[in-house]
């Protein structure tokens, strides 16, 4: 392993750590409570679909089944939100956190050149990120079926993959406002302001007549849509995001090699 | 020159109306210990971070070991040990880790000296970093630019928070690096740090280069402060024509010189009267950088 991906993980130890014993503890709780969401399945139905349609859209219309409640409760909002809090976070620190802590000048004057401290950066950015997703599908392949929540394996394997491309597109957006500008700061508020605003676009644009066609602008749409817990895999869905990332990734580089270190 | 390591040709970088750099060229040869002197904020953290190539020339160039930082980072990184002005550390880890991850970013150089150097300069490897005070912390910023014997070290005021026995050791290490052939450029706002470890000096303020000088020929175009008390009054038009004294003043049995080079003539002068007292001054580095100022061009 390269050296500045190793140091750099082991930097993220403890942040993984608290990280993964979040999403594994949501994922455990609402594991939990559904037997007895199951018992009042009828109510909760008719309750359902009596929402409105932007939450509908978003949380997905058999909010009873185990795929549906999986969906709503885990996959649909708290499983990102706690995963991009992350991947924001570590993404605006990767480079633009170093800059401003100063300790970047001194990474800088090593022989590594820029361009891969930025790619190094970013591949374990990708790690920490796989780590949650990886240990959220342990979680919910092992300790979701004793619950009832059956769901085929192939199929959570999916959601998982497409929770990582997410988190993964959304780490490097971060990382490339961060590269670009070197305000941590800016990057969070950029990327968390994109995630936000793409994420309210993905659940309402269905809704409108007319503006359907915007929900593919959504990166959450080819996260969510079609339902991977239902559906299983689509190809075009991870090649959309793993592009999205990939693309923030060219930027970062391009941007942070371009440019002066703020002083 | 084939010899030159550090090479600036009219090296400008302008940010806004203010700071940075303006029009600076000099030379640092090979195996030389090169100080670079001015106040804070004169422009020397900016000039070393063009060498480094953490940020790039507006106008000039600037080159190191014969190449240009911008186009070659990696040949120069190599080759440097640096300490910043002001840096940060991953302060998580202990002084050993982190030492020993910069080792691994050189594919190991140094790993080796880390022991040694640490014990030289008493430096703890195994406590945590955010637990060091400053000047435990800037030894640890001393030992990772060191232990690697890199031809070039760019040290930005590199014995800030030191304790006076700390820089009696980093001045043996600089002596070190000169006894092996190694190049030194020194930034310091500190004269006697700069005459104690520098064969030439370059003087900046306000991001101009105002000469560029041995450092014997600097301590002679220094100006010192003489006071010569007497038992009794005296004449100071006695002293005005020598050709050693830039001004004199007179107030009754006092006399107080600026003078600069040679003190035969007003040692002699003086000892035609009764000398009570003499006190002299050293000159502080305003009036070196006033004495610069007026010689105008730089060299």
């Amino acid at each position: 392993m390269r050296p500045l991906i190793r140091v750099s993980l082991s930097a993220q130890r403890r942040a993984v750590i608290g990280w993964g014993i979040g999403l594994a503890a949501v994922a455990l709780t609402y594991a939990a409570i559904y037997p007895s969401i199951k018992q009042s399945a009828a109510d909760l139905d008719t309750y359902m679909q009596n929402l409105p349609d932007a939450l509908r859209s978003i949380i997905g219309t058999d909010y009873t089944s185990p795929a549906g409640y999986l969906r709503a409760e885990l996959f649909a909002l708290l499983g990102p939100v706690l995963l991009l809090v992350y991947g924001i976070g570590a993404g605006g620190k990767a480079i633009a956190g170093e800059e401003e802590a100063r300790s970047l000048d001194l990474l800088l004057t090593t022989p590594i050149p820029r361009g891969r401290v930025v790619v190094d950066k970013a591949i374990t950015l990708a790690l920490t990120v796989l780590a949650l997703s990886v240990l959220v599908f342990v979680v919910v392949i092992a300790l979701g079926p004793p619950f009832g929540l059956d769901v085929a394996i192939a199929n959570v394997a999916a959601m998982c993959l497409m929770f990582f491309l997410l988190g993964l597109a959304f780490a490097w957006f971060a990382l490339a406002v961060g590269c670009a500008t070197g305000r941590r700061a800016w990057a969070s508020a950029v990327a968390g302001g994109v995630a936000v605003v793409t994420y309210v676009l993905n659940a309402i644009a269905p809704t409108i007549s007319g503006l359907s066609w915007a929900q593919t602008l959504s990166p959450f749409r080819w996260y969510l849509e079609p339902d991977p817990l239902v559906t299983g895999i689509h190809t075009e869905n991870v090649l959309v995001l793993a592009a999205v990332a990939l693309v923030c990734l060219v930027v970062a580089v391009w941007t942070f090699r371009r440019r002066d270190l703020a002083a | 020159m084939a010899d030159d390591v550090i090479v600036a040709q009219h090296l400008t970088k302008s940010y806004g109306a203010t700071r940075g750099v303006i029009d600076l060229s000099f030379s640092v040869h090979a195996g030389e210990v090169f100080g670079f002197l001015g106040p804070n904020g004169a422009g020397k953290s900016t000039t070393i971070r063009t060498m480094l190539d953490l940020i790039r020339p507006t106008e000039g160039r600037i080159e190191v070991f014969g190449v240009e930082p911008r186009a070659h980072p990696t040949d120069v990184h190599a080759r440097i040990g640096y300490v910043p002005g002001e840096f940060g550390f991953y302060e998580r880890m202990h002084v050993r880790e982190y030492l020993e991850a910069f080792a691994s970013f050189r594919d190991g150089a140094g790993r080796d000296r880390i022991e040694p150097l640490a014990d030289l300069l008493r430096l703890d490897l195994d406590r945590p970093i955010h637990e060091l005070s400053h000047g435990n912390k800037q030894k640890a910023g001393l030992v990772q630019a060191f232990m690697h014997d890199p031809d070039l070290l760019v040290l930005d005021e590199p014995t800030q928070g030191l304790d006076p026995l700390v820089q009696q050791t980093f001045y043996g290490l600089v002596d070190e690096v000169r006894g092996r052939g190694g190049t030194v450029f020194l930034s310091s706002h500190i004269l006697p740090e700069v005459e104690r470890t520098c064969d030439r000096v370059g003087i900046i303020r306000d991001g101009r280069l105002l000469s560029v000088d041995d450092i014997g020929d600097l301590k002679a175009k220094a100006l010192r402060t003489i006071v010569f008390h007497f038992a009794e009054p005296i004449d100071v038009a006695s002293f005005q024509n020598l050709p050693s004294v830039v001004a004199a003043t007179g107030h009754g049995d006092t006399v107080t010189l600026t003078v600069q080079g040679e003190l035969d003539e007003i040692v002699k002068a003086a000892a035609r009267h009764t000398v009570v007292n003499v006190e002299t001054k050293e000159p502080s580095l305003e009036e070196i950088f006033l004495r610069a100022y007026q010689d105008g061009a730089p060299t």
